[in-house]
């Protein structure tokens, strides 16, 4: 074990989620933070690439903090899991390609904000948005569910258990 | 071996990432598009994102049925892969209560506040509010009363 691993099992929080409920607690939240991010974010994505296209894009847009906080439920509650048992996801290979799913995901946020906001944020209803932003949408959906997807893994590959070709 | 039987252990004992772990997160997707739609719905009626119409909400239904059918057919797998662990917890049978509940304060919403001719000419007041508030929190209990199922059972199979 590395020296952070052991300090992280040492510090309280770690013990904190080893006691009876919290686990399970943390565990609920994850899911109804993930549900919020996908019922905000998610239908974002599906508007962008041109469902429901009578709702105006900056008025759905509007529910996006909503989707922020779930996001941040989710990055708090993942790193109570995470102190509490470090090694069960540093060598877990599903933990690994979460983690570049979520790169890819935060990538592209950036690049949405950075490129296409302003062009979206000016169409009314029954408007398509631009192509690049439509492609966006439809990348964002596929990286949160491949985020979703490698967290649902994470159990079958849990170390030493499961052999892993890099770790 | 029955079809019934056959389909128990595969989805149990096959090896294969498309068993067991491929129905588990098709669950959690179809979930995620199933909660966070309603949820999102029940946001707007609350007073967030007021521009969006609240008669165009109903171009998500879909959306919702579609995760709703996926949720049917792949919670029904994993009840026929481990019928005694869900069958002798209280817990499961809260967790469908809740989802019938859930699902009937949709129809009522759609009914009641979607369909309603006024809906995008004034905010939605009262009832409206009370029935989405109401929503989110029994689709937090259903979606915590999931979750729950895994540390709560008391016997994974049968005869232990």
């Amino acid at each position: 074990m590395s020296p952070f691993e052991v300090w992280l099992r040492s510090t309280s929080l770690s013990h904190l989620m080893h006691s009876r409920w919290a686990w399970p607690a943390a565990e609920s939240l994850h899911f109804c933070g993930l549900s919020l991010l996908l019922g905000t974010v998610g239908l974002f994505d599906l508007r962008l690439m041109g469902f429901a296209k009578q709702i105006p894009l900056p008025a759905l847009h509007r529910l996006i903090p909503w989707g922020i906080f779930g996001y941040f439920i989710n990055v708090m509650t993942g790193i109570c899991f995470f102190t509490a048992e470090p090694d069960q996801y540093l060598y877990n290979p599903s933990f690994q390609i979460k983690m570049v799913f979520m790169t890819l995901a935060g990538t592209n946020v950036l690049l949405f904000y950075l490129t296409m906001f302003r062009r979206v944020r000016s169409r009314g209803p029954g408007e398509d948005a631009p192509l690049p932003a439509r492609i966006m949408g439809g990348a964002s959906l596929v990286f949160w569910i491949g985020v979703l997807t490698c967290g649902r893994l994470l159990t079958f590959f849990r170390p030493p258990y499961h052999w892993c070709p890099w770790c | 071996m029955d079809m019934y039987s056959f389909l128990s252990v595969w989805v149990r004992e096959s090896p294969s990432l498309w068993a067991f772990p491929f129905i588990l997160i098709c669950h959690t997707v179809g979930m995620g598009f199933l909660v966070g739609t309603n949820v999102a719905m029940d946001l707007r009626i609350l007073g967030f994102a007021p521009r969006v119409p609240l008669s165009l909400f109903q171009k998500f239904f879909p959306v919702m049925q579609l995760a709703f059918c996926v949720n049917a057919v792949s919670g029904i797998l994993l009840l026929i892969a481990y019928p005694t662990k869900a069958l002798t917890n209280p817990l499961f049978y809260i967790k469908l209560c809740l989802i019938a509940f859930a699902l009937t304060q949709t129809r009522w919403i759609r009914d009641q506040v979607l369909r309603n001719p006024a809906v995008d000419v004034k905010p939605v007041l009262g009832k409206g509010r009370v029935l989405a508030g109401t929503s989110l929190a029994v689709w937090a209990g259903a979606v915590t009363a999931g979750r729950l199922l895994a540390y709560t059972y008391t016997h994974l199979m049968s005869g232990e």
